[in-house]
């Protein structure tokens, strides 16, 4: 009886080395926490160079230790404590961020000296590579997704999904140094509140959507094997990384410091929510896409190869689901971060201004889709292009009411 | 009777129904659409010149001009907040019941409809032996077990409490809706101006198409305004130093910002705006006649001051310290420059078409090289269709001025036109401004004369308007505003946060085991279904069947 139970328990339960570095996660936060309220004096301004400084990596790492090997021996101890499901859930994230920030460490150390640095001509900033960098990159691994529906082939495949992630990775610490920049130019004009969160410009939203997005889908891509979704995804980030390139070339990507209505703690956490809402439903729409593929060909040919690669109908609409099930509580959640903003900054949490009205009518739209599938039993075709109207709305709230509406969110304008 | 109370019930039915509440949905959506293409809340000329007289009737009858605040969309709201109560008051009980409710009995028959079902025969197995086995495997579920004839009947449970997400979801829309409501009904939202070392207790909203006013039990003094700006010459913050008064004594004295509003007894007010107060400025009049007069004009942002010897009026309507405008041409990459303090007028008089002018204190900078002094004319009083007027002199170096009028007068004696006598003529007038000192940027101030000979003779105007002095008076622009109705709101919304979570990340996994004695073994049965997530349950049954049957090879090995 016994040799049954020891066998059942290693079958799930995560390693000793995922618990511990779970936990050294959780002890890195909690020493930045730390570090924030009891080793420095509180300023908003100064808290990205505070964080980056010697002091502040010491708390965060001791932390870490303190936290890992206590995690460690508990789980050698008591092995049964051992079991987190949220450690195997969440571990693997971390280190992605863990990953963004060494590599960003290791290209700050290239950044071009303050008495280089030039708020008029900012060409040479390293974060403009990083992120150029990304663009190819993301580019490349959406031919590659495509390449892999036509020949398939599990090298093309496997570059694929490696050239995402390296995509990802490049255009997050992009943003990191991109933050870490701003204060750099704070510096060489003796102004440290310059600096500020990259997430102020339509050019820095873009990157961080074009990264939220691949990384939803990669996390699909990890638990239900579905590259042929990324052949219609791809194109889609691409896309994305195609408009941040425009937006550049007509010198939208400055660092420029914050007016005085973004320079609040929220936007570091309504911004990029917003964009966990975004991006989920771009890749709702993404499946949804791949369903109407999927149906047109098998009503024209029986026997296909693609259908071998694409997920089966039922997956598909399942995959949008989920995809769904991510963005609808982000972005709900998002929107109240929005609102408990707008209360702070303007005088009330909803004003109907154009932005919050077209959020609105996208969770109206996202609502009314899970009502239909939940109560009403819809399925396939009629909600696969839901996803897809859903996406093409999500995007006008995002950039058309920017550029075509007037309103309190005029920062995103285009110029 | 019975009639009347069955077409009740139909109505209720109806208000219950889901389709009721998609339509609802979408509805809602697209009447939102209206608003955000049109502007909300313009000045009513403004509307009338868009869409015509007929057009704008339609437009203002249907309520679009402030059209989230119209008795039909709020209609449209409250017909949510019905739909929302009938579908809870419905469906809640059944919910609840159904979270309570663990039927551990199962028949063989819906046993055999599920889709997700597993058959084993274990050899040489009591039924408790098995059963021990199926708990250990299932630990991390809520099991509850019954014995049933000769049957043992195991059930197991995850995310029981599914169903009250939705319970949660939809009183969280109805909290936030009533939160919303009780603000509007009992809150107010309006705007004040206090100019700098003056005070005010009236707030002004918009009541539908009308300003409305509201006093407050207080008084706001504002006693100082600025703005501080980045290196970058951008804004950096407004700051309102303020005072509030009560009862003619001073209780609290606070600097507001954007993004930190004060609260004062449950009033909070926001530093929303800010403008110019009434600044006084000087112009100086350079007359265009020969004589080399000047003229001071002293007035103040917001009046009019007539001329009475020329019969021409200037009505100042604004006044700014900083002007930062596009210097690039069309389609280049934008170029902003601080062009400094400028000040806006309408110029009227007799014999001459009325101008919109914006006069710049400072001669135009360009490249660290003097352009001379620049005006922005605009012959539509419209501040878009500006155009700029680069009169060449720097009319802030009056030894220019004087030199511009000397060589004017030589130029008239030397009659003849090529460049030998212009040079003789400036040379004379040199002699006579200067005498036989060379001042500095002669340069400058050659080629700023040779350029304002050929434009200062097509500027029709008796006298050229330059600001020459000012200061400045500011008013804020505040936000007051009171809401009985936001913490209930942020309560809906943590229970529609906390709902959401429950009914996406929480699907109810029920697995029934069946354990049966079957000569000397147990035939066991193992049947799963989910209400979300059926894919991720796919899996998670997988791995069941999968450790069960690796556990039953392990056994019959032993």
């Amino acid at each position: 009886m016994s040799s049954m139970t020891m066998a059942m328990d290693v079958d799930d339960s995560p390693s000793k080395i995922t618990f511990s570095r779970y936990y050294a996660y959780i002890g890195f936060i909690i020493g930045v926490v730390a570090f924030v309220n009891l080793g420095m004096s509180y300023d908003a301004d100064a808290i990205f160079p505070a964080l980056t400084s010697s002091a502040g990596l010491m708390w965060a790492f001791i932390g870490a230790i303190i936290a890992g090997v206590a995690a460690f021996s508990v789980a050698s101890i008591r092995p049964e404590l051992g079991e987190s499901k949220a450690a195997s859930l969440l571990v693997s994230w971390l280190d992605v961020a863990m990953g963004m920030v060494a590599l960003t460490f290791v290209l700050a150390a290239f950044e071009p000296s303050v008495l280089e640095i030039n708020y008029e001509n900012q060409s040479n900033l390293l974060s403009a590579n990083v992120i150029m960098t990304m663009n190819m990159v993301f580019i490349f691994s959406a031919v590659c997704y495509v390449a892999h529906m036509f020949a398939y082939d599990s090298f093309i495949g496997k570059l694929a999904t490696y050239t995402a992630w390296a995509a990802v990775y490049a255009g997050g610490s992009g943003l990191l140094l991109r933050w870490h920049e701003s204060y750099l130019i704070g510096e060489a004009m003796t102004d440290s509140s310059i600096g500020h969160a990259p997430v102020s410009n339509l050019y820095e939203v873009f990157v961080l959507l074009c990264c939220i997005t691949t990384l939803i889908y990669l996390a699909l891509e990890k638990k239900y094997e579905v590259k042929s979704l990324g052949a219609v995804l791809m194109p889609l980030v691409s896309a994305g990384v195609f408009f941040g390139i425009w937006l550049d070339s007509i010198g939208q990507s400055d660092i420029k410091p914050l007016v005085p209505a973004l320079q609040s703690y929220w936007m570091k956490i309504h911004v990029p929510m917003n964009f966990v809402g975004y991006g989920s439903f771009a890749v709702a729409s993404a499946a949804g896409m791949l369903y109407l593929i999927r149906q047109t060909i098998e009503r024209t040919a029986t026997s296909s190869h693609y259908l071998t690669i694409m997920p089966t109908l039922k997956q598909l609409d399942e995959l949008g689901y989920k995809a769904v099930a991510i963005g609808f509580p982000a972005f709900t959640l998002a929107t109240i971060l929005g609102a408990a903003w707008a209360a702070e900054a303007w005088g009330g949490y909803w004003s109907w201004d154009p932005k919050e009205t077209w959020a609105l009518i996208v969770w109206l739209v996202y609502g009314a889709y899970l009502h239909v599938r939940v109560t009403h039993g819809w399925s396939g075709r009629a909600l696969a292009w839901w996803t897809v109207a859903g996406f093409l709305i999500t995007v006008f709230c995002f950039v058309g009411v920017n550029m075509y509406l007037s309103g309190l969110h005029s920062y995103g304008k285009l110029m | 009777m019975h009639k009347s109370s069955k077409s009740v019930n139909v109505y209720i039915n109806a208000m219950r129904s889901m389709s009721l509440a998609v339509v609802l949905l979408v509805v809602l959506a697209l009447a939102s659409i209206i608003g955000t293409i049109l502007l909300q809340n313009q000045q009513q000329t403004d509307y009338m010149q868009q869409f015509g007289v007929l057009w704008y009737w339609v437009f203002r009858s249907l309520g679009l001009f402030d059209m989230y605040h119209t008795w039909w969309f709020q209609g449209l709201l409250a017909f949510l907040m019905l739909s929302l109560v009938f579908c809870l008051w419905h469906n809640a009980p059944r919910m609840l019941r159904e979270v309570r409710s663990r039927k551990v009995f199962i028949t063989d028959k819906s046993l055999q409809r599920f889709h997700h079902l597993h058959h084993w025969y274990l050899r040489n197995t009591s039924k408790e032996e098995a059963l021990t086995l199926i708990k250990k495997r299932l630990k991390d579920w809520e099991q509850k077990s019954s014995l049933e004839d000769d049957r043992v009947y195991l059930r197991a449970d995850k995310g029981r409490l599914h169903k009250l997400g939705y319970i949660f979801v939809h009183s969280a829309i109805l909290i936030i809706l009533i939160g919303g409501w009780s603000g509007v009904q009992f809150g107010f939202r309006g705007n004040m101006s206090v100019p700098e070392g003056g005070n005010e207790s009236k707030i002004n909203f918009l009541k539908g198409t009308d300003i409305e006013t509201l006093a407050m039990d207080f008084k706001v003094r504002c006693n100082d305004f600025y703005i501080s700006f980045y290196p970058t010459g951008q804004p950096k913050e407004f700051r309102s130093n303020l005072t509030i008064i009560e009862d003619g004594k001073e209780v609290l004295t606070s600097d507001i910002i954007v993004n930190e509003p004060l609260l004062y007894k449950g009033t909070r007010i926001y530093q929303s705006s800010f403008g110019d107060a009434g600044s006084d400025v000087k112009l100086k009049l350079f007359y265009m006649d020969g004589s080399s007069k000047t003229e001071e004009v002293k007035a103040s942002v917001y009046q009019t001051y007539k001329d009475s010897s020329t019969g021409i009026s200037y009505e100042f309507t604004d006044f700014k310290p900083f002007n930062v405008e596009n210097m690039a041409d069309p389609g280049e990459p934008k170029e902003f420059q601080d062009l400094g303090p400028a000040v806006e007028f309408i110029m009227r008089g007799p014999d001459m078409e009325t101008v919109k002018i914006k006069s710049f204190m400072n001669p135009f900078m360009r490249d660290g090289e003097n352009l001379g002094s620049l005006l922005l004319v605009s012959f539509t009083s419209d501040a878009r269709d500006y155009q700029p007027v680069s009169l060449g002199l720097d009319f802030t170096n009056p030894k220019e001025w004087a030199l511009f009028h000397a060589f004017a007068r030589h130029l008239e004696k030397n009659t003849g036109n090529d460049e030998k006598k212009n040079f003789e003529a400036f040379k004379a007038a040199l002699k006579d401004v200067f005498g036989d000192t060379r001042p500095e940027g002669l340069q400058t101030m050659g080629s700023h004369i040779i350029q304002s000979m050929s434009i200062l003779a097509k500027i029709p105007w008796v006298a050229i308007p330059v600001l020459d002095d000012y200061e400045q008076h500011y008013y804020t622009g505040l936000q007051l505003t009171r809401d009985p109705g936001m913490n209930i709101v942020w309560i809906g919304s943590a229970i529609l946060c906390f709902g959401l979570c429950i009914m996406f990340y929480m699907p109810h996994r029920k697995i029934w085991c069946v354990l049966q004695p079957q000569g000397d073994g147990v035939r066991l049965s193992v049947a799963g279904n989910t209400n979300r997530n059926t894919l991720g349950f796919e899996q998670e049954f997988e791995q069941l069947i999968a450790s069960i049957s690796s556990n039953i090879r392990i056994k019959e090995n032993v």
